[in-house]
Order: C-alpha cells, then sequence, then structure tokens
C-alpha cells in the first residue's frame, strides 16, 4: 500500500515464459528434406532482433527448428547438440534421425512439470535413404509427417500446406493421380511463397528466411542449381548432405 | 469461448476481372455441438450484390432482417437500387449504431458498383462488429477461420483472375481453411457475381 | 435433467418433452406437460430457466391466439417460427432475458408440409429435420443422425421417437421419468401414449 501499511495481502509472481514470434516449417520429400524459419525474435510489439536463427544443423543428416520460447529454445538444441556430441563419442558415428526424434521426445519429457515452451520440427534423412519430417508439441508427443508449419503463422501455413503438399480439396484426373512426394524445386517455390503469405499478414514473421535442404547420400543437387544464395553446410560431400538458402523478407 | 465464436461460422469475399465472389462454411452450432449444416449466412442484398454475416447466429438473423427493412426503404425513397459503397456505409452505420452494446457480427460485402463511364467494376469490403469499414483491393475474410483463410488466401489469390478462375481459387481457399477450424465446415456454398449474373454452388467438403 | 427433442416424419412432426418439475434436488411435480399448443396446428416444447418458461410459453400463446382471433387465420409455422424468434432476439438485449430454449413443430395447412424449428435462448433459429435440447441431445442427436427417416410412417416416428427416450432413460444420469409426447399433422395437435 502507499501508505506503507500491510493490512491488505498482496500477491507477487514470475513468469518464467514468454513468447518470441517467428515461423518454422518442414516437408519432406522422397530423398530430401526442407527445413525452414523466419529469422525475426519478438516480444509484443517490439522487434528484438532481426536476424536470430530458429533451424539448427544437428549433423550432416539431422537439421532441428525450434519455435516458441527463444531462451528455452536456444538452451534445448545445445543440450540436444551436447547429447549427440556423447554419443559421436561413444559410437563413433552420428546418430540416426529416427534417434534422434525419440532422444527429443525423451528430453523434452523430462521436462514435463516445467516445460521447455518451443514447439520442434526436426527434418532430415533416415537411415534407409528417404527425406523424414519429425513435429514435437512442447512435452514430448511426436509424430513422422510429410509437411508441418508451426509457430505464429502456424494457422495461415498449414491449411495451405494441406492444399500444396497433400493435396486436400483436390480431385485428381483418373490417369494421373497426386504425387506422393514432390521435386524439391516445387518444395522449395511452396517454402517461400507460405513465408512471404505469412510476412504479408503476420507481424510477428518476417526479416529474414533460412531454408536448409538436407539431400540423401548419392542424390544430386538437382532442384538446388538455379537457386541462388546457396551455402553448403556439410563436412563430408560423399554422404548426406546439407544445404542453407538464404532470403529477404519483408521487415515491416 | 468468446461469443464471436459462440455459433461458429466464416465468410470470404475475393475481388476477380469484372468479378467478384463471395462465399461461406453452412455450419450452425452451439460451441462444439453442430446443430444444423444448411444455415446459410450470406444473403442477396441486389440483383449485383451480397452480403456475409458471419458470428452470433441470432443476430445473422436479426441484422439479415434489419438490412432487409433498410435497404427497402431506401429503394422505395430513393426509386433505385442500393450501390454495393453506399450499402457499406449503411452497414457501417448500422453497427456503429450499437457502439456499445454491439451485434456480434462482421459483415462482409461483396458486389459488382456502377461506375461514372455506365459499367461496372468489383467491389469488396468488410467490417468489424462496430462498423469499422475495410474496402480491400484483393481478398477479405471473417468469423472463426479467419486466421486460416488469410494464410490460404495470401498463397493461392493473384489479380484479374477469371470467373471460373476466381470460383476454384475461393472454393480451395474456404475449403482449405475450414478443414483446419472445428467450428466452421458442414458444407460451403460460393456466389460468383459478374454484371450480368449470379452463379451459386454449394460444395461438397468434409463433414467433420 | 431436463429434456426435449423432435422429429419430422412423413407429414407430421413429433415432439417430446420429459415431465419432471425440479427445484434443487427435489422433484416437486412428474406430470408437468411442456408442450403448449399454440394454434391449431402448431406445437411448441419449452425449456429452460423455471419461471421464465412459463411466463414466456404464456406470452408467446396468448398472442398467437389473438392473431388467430383478429385474422380467423392461424399464424403459419414459419410465420410464428420468425415471430417468436424475434421476441426472444429483443429479450436478449433487454434488462432481463427469458432464458427459454424452444421446439416449435407445426404442420402448414397451405403448403401440406410439417415444419420443426429449434430455437435457443438467444433467438437462434433452424429449420431441423430433428431437434434436441439439454443433456438429452447429447444421446438423441447422434440416434436420430442415423436413425431419422423424413419419409417415415407416424409408427416409424414414434419407434425412433421410443430408442431415443430408452437411451435418455438408460444414460442420462438424472433421467427422466416420464416423457409427454404429442403430434401435429394434417388433423391438429393430439396426445400420444407411449
Amino acid at each position: 500500500m502507499p501508505d506503507g501499511s500491510f493490512s491488505h495481502p498482496q500477491e507477487r509472481q514470475f513468469n518464467p515464459y514468454t513468447e518470441n514470434g517467428g515461423t518454422i516449417l518442414a516437408i519432406a520429400g522422397a530423398d530430401f528434406s526442407v527445413v525452414a524459419g523466419d529469422t525475426r525474435q519478438s516480444e509484443g510489439y517490439s522487434i528484438q532482433t532481426r536476424y536470430a536463427p530458429k533451424v539448427h544443423k544437428l549433423t550432416d543428416r539431422a537439421v532441428l527448428a525450434v519455435n516458441g520460447f527463444a531462451a528455452d529454445g536456444n538452451m534445448f538444441v545445445k543440450k540436444v547438440k551436447q547429447r549427440l556430441e556423447w554419443y559421436r563419442h561413444a559410437h563413433a558415428k552420428d546418430m540416426p534421425l529416427r534417434a534422434i526424434a525419440r532422444l527429443i521426445q525423451t528430453m523434452l519429457y523430462g521436462q514435463r512439470f516445467f516445460p521447455y515452451y518451443v514447439y520442434n520440427i526436426l527434418g532430415g534423412i533416415e537411415e534407409d535413404g528417404t527425406g523424414a519430417i519429425y513435429s514435437f508439441d512442447p512435452v514430448g508427443s511426436y509424430e513422422r509427417e510429410t509437411c508441418r508449419a508451426a509457430g505464429a503463422a502456424m494457422a495461415l501455413v498449414q491449411p495451405f500446406l494441406d492444399n500444396q503438399i497433400y493435396f486436400k480439396n483436390q480431385q485428381a484426373p483418373a490417369d494421373s493421380p497426386h504425387p506422393v512426394h514432390l521435386p524439391l524445386q516445387d518444395v522449395l517455390s511452396i517454402v517461400i511463397d507460405s513465408f512471404t503469405s505469412a510476412t504479408e499478414r503476420h507481424i510477428e514473421v518476417g526479416d529474414g528466411l533460412e531454408i536448409y535442404v538436407i539431400l540423401a547420400k548419392g542424390r544430386s543437387a538437382q532442384g538446388l542449381e538455379s537457386i541462388r544464395n546457396v551455402q553448403e553446410m556439410s563436412t563430408n560431400p560423399e554422404g548426406d548432405r546439407v544445404f542453407v538458402i538464404r532470403r529477404e523478407l519483408k521487415k515491416d | 469461448m468468446s461469443i464471436m465464436q459462440h455459433n461458429g461460422g466464416s465468410v470470404i469475399a475475393m475481388v476477380g476481372k469484372d468479378c467478384v465472389a463471395i462465399a461461406s462454411d453452412l455450419r450452425l452450432g452451439v460451441q462444439s455441438l453442430s446443430i444444423t449444416s444448411d444455415f446459410e449466412k450470406i444473403f442477396p442484398v441486389t440483383d449485383r450484390l451480397f452480403v456475409g454475416l458471419p458470428g452470433l447466429a441470432t443476430d445473422v438473423t436479426t441484422l439479415r432482417e434489419q438490412f432487409r427493412y433498410r435497404v427497402n426503404m431506401y429503394t422505395i425513397k430513393e426509386e433505385r437500387e442500393i450501390e454495393p459503397q453506399t450499402f457499406a456505409q449503411l452497414v457501417s452505420s448500422t453497427l456503429y449504431e450499437r457502439r456499445f452494446g454491439p451485434y456480434f457480427i462482421e459483415p462482409v460485402m461483396a458486389g459488382m458498383q456502377k461506375t461514372p463511364a455506365g459499367g461496372y467494376a468489383p467491389f469488396i469490403a468488410a467490417t468489424d462488429l462496430i462498423g469499422c469499414l475495410n474496402f480491400a483491393k484483393d481478398f477479405v475474410v471473417a468469423g472463426t477461420a479467419s486466421e486460416k483463410l488469410f494464410g490460404v488466401a495470401e498463397g493461392l489469390w493473384e489479380p484479374d483472375l477469371e470467373a471460373e478462375d476466381l470460383f476454384e481459387t475461393i472454393s480451395q481457399t474456404l475449403l482449405n481453411a475450414l478443414d483446419r477450424d472445428a467450428f466452421s465446415g458442414w458444407g460451403a456454398v460460393v456466389h460468383v457475381i459478374t454484371k450480368d449474373k449470379v452463379i451459386t454452388r454449394k460444395l461438397k467438403g468434409r463433414m467433420d | 435433467m431436463e429434456t426435449a427433442f423432435a422429429l419430422t416424419g412423413k407429414g407430421y412432426v413429433l415432439l417430446a418433452a420429459d415431465t419432471t418439475a425440479v427445484h434443487s434436488i427435489i422433484k416437486v411435480k412428474t406430470d408437468v406437460d411442456k408442450i403448449k399448443e399454440l394454434s391449431p396446428c402448431l406445437l411448441m416444447a419449452y425449456s429452460g430457466e423455471p419461471g421464465d418458461t412459463v411466463q414466456f410459453a404464456e406470452y408467446i400463446e396468448r398472442n398467437i391466439r389473438l392473431y388467430h382471433i383478429r385474422n380467423n387465420f392461424p399464424l403459419r409455422p414459419p410465420s410464428a417460427a420468425s415471430w417468436i424468434r424475434r421476441s426472444l432476439a429483443d429479450s436478449l438485449r433487454s434488462r432481463k432475458p427469458y432464458s427459454v430454449n424452444l421446439l416449435l413443430g407445426g404442420y402448414d395447412t397451405s403448403t401440406y408440409m410439417p415444419h420443426l424449428y429449434w430455437m435457443d435462448y438467444f433467438g437462434t433459429l433452424a429449420e431441423v429435420p430433428f431437434a434436441a435440447h439439454g443433456y438429452g441431445s447429447y444421446f438423441t442427436l447422434s440416434l436420430l443422425d442415423k436413425y431419422h427417416d423424413p419419409e417415415a410412417t407416424v409408427e416409424e416416428g414414434i419407434a425412433t421417437l421410443k430408442r431415443c427416450i430408452d437411451e435418455v432413460s438408460k444414460r442420462l444420469v438424472v433421467s427422466p421419468a416420464r416423457f409427454k409426447v404429442k403430434i401435429v399433422d394434417k388433423d391438429g395437435v393430439r396426445e400420444i401414449e407411449l
């Protein structure tokens, strides 16, 4: 009370969470995966930075996108990377994708009663050489999928993906059924369109776009050659390869 | 849950080349319980103008009656049909009249507006529940699936679509947005308006 | 717990409502008629806040009767539904709204068509092939989805109605002891003993 008396009970609370905006998205192809995220980090109506990567390369065949509470996200990625390094030291190889997925679920559920406030999407190449996407909720429920959007603009992007990736509500001609997996070039166009659309209508999405492309071992870089601003991130060009494409998004 | 979500329902309108389209779902529910799958929320105002009224279902009916009355009075007094631009202002003032006890409706309008040259130009508009007008050049959305509609429409819409292409665009936008919204769906209806005719189609979609 | 439901068939509408009057945890009466006969071919089942229900139902009943006397013809079901809806919608934004939910079943003697309307205390109006109010609706609507036939004979309609009553009696925690069932068709309204 202003008069300094203690006659009225007061309540104080510390809220350990905040929401930092942004959106992530991943699509699996037959022998590749694409994982993308914008780079804006915001709190309320303020932009904290225009470049805070949400997509992280874990191994030469696994990429993790993390969205939600940035502090939790960064810490979580750090811990996953540490566990993967221990695995490397113990087994002299990279952890397979499906094992990383299970590891992430265990780590998330380990914090069941004080969760990492993040939505994860793991993308990469499975041991059998197929492209794969795993999506997680904050406490570790997970599922392998072909495509998934998460974060601030999930509501905007996911139905668009249903339509363009799963061909939902589209009737295929009898002689040419819908493809199960799209070619890389088409997937990249859809990813870029999704983010420009989300940027247009959502205030928390924008600034920059990072698209990670993971190619299965032996697959040519076909579909990437016409793309500008591509950078290879992989250590071994003979194995599964990781590329990153960087694009500008509107900054308003 | 907010009163705006009580009955569910969504509407979208789009501009094309010498045509406009307006579409909605057909669900009427009470929270998560679906009551009927033929609750229309888009109504004709004139031969070239439609209004969609997503929101609280009781106000859908009340406002529809209110607008019909006021448009009839206008037509009798002026001895001519109301223009879309004028009707939009009528909608706005009708809603703002209830500024501090609003109708829980976010109207969407689509029609062909007479031009000074004697032709017709596409017209769409939307307002919030207290009548703040939004004259968009591309598309407008409202209702419980509005976020989803924004996302898909932003991805699918392009300028100068012909009537049939506009029909496909608005239908795909609506259907895919509805399938991700628990409060909208259970069938859909699309009206494509050109200067000399209106094409109305019921869409077959998911019924869950 | 209060439950009312209705269904249409070939040339008729069936309405059923429970007959209990509850006060707190006490059953006060078990023979209440919650279906009013508004005009020769119009029935209205009402439920909701005790007090409001009877007050509002009688107000509607008398005004529909007044219209009949003044014009020598009763209001047809669609018009009656519209007028009742408006009464509820206006009431909703008044100082003390009525909280009354209605099912309106009628037979239109001009078009020879049965009509059934679902209405809640907001003034939400929907014409439906079958309808329900109260906790019973969570059982009966799914049953009616499966078994309702708009071309069913009266006997088949009653059989479907019985399925609903039986399910409510079986699964609802505090199930009503008895249901009153009324029918409206070209011959007018009458009660049906199950």
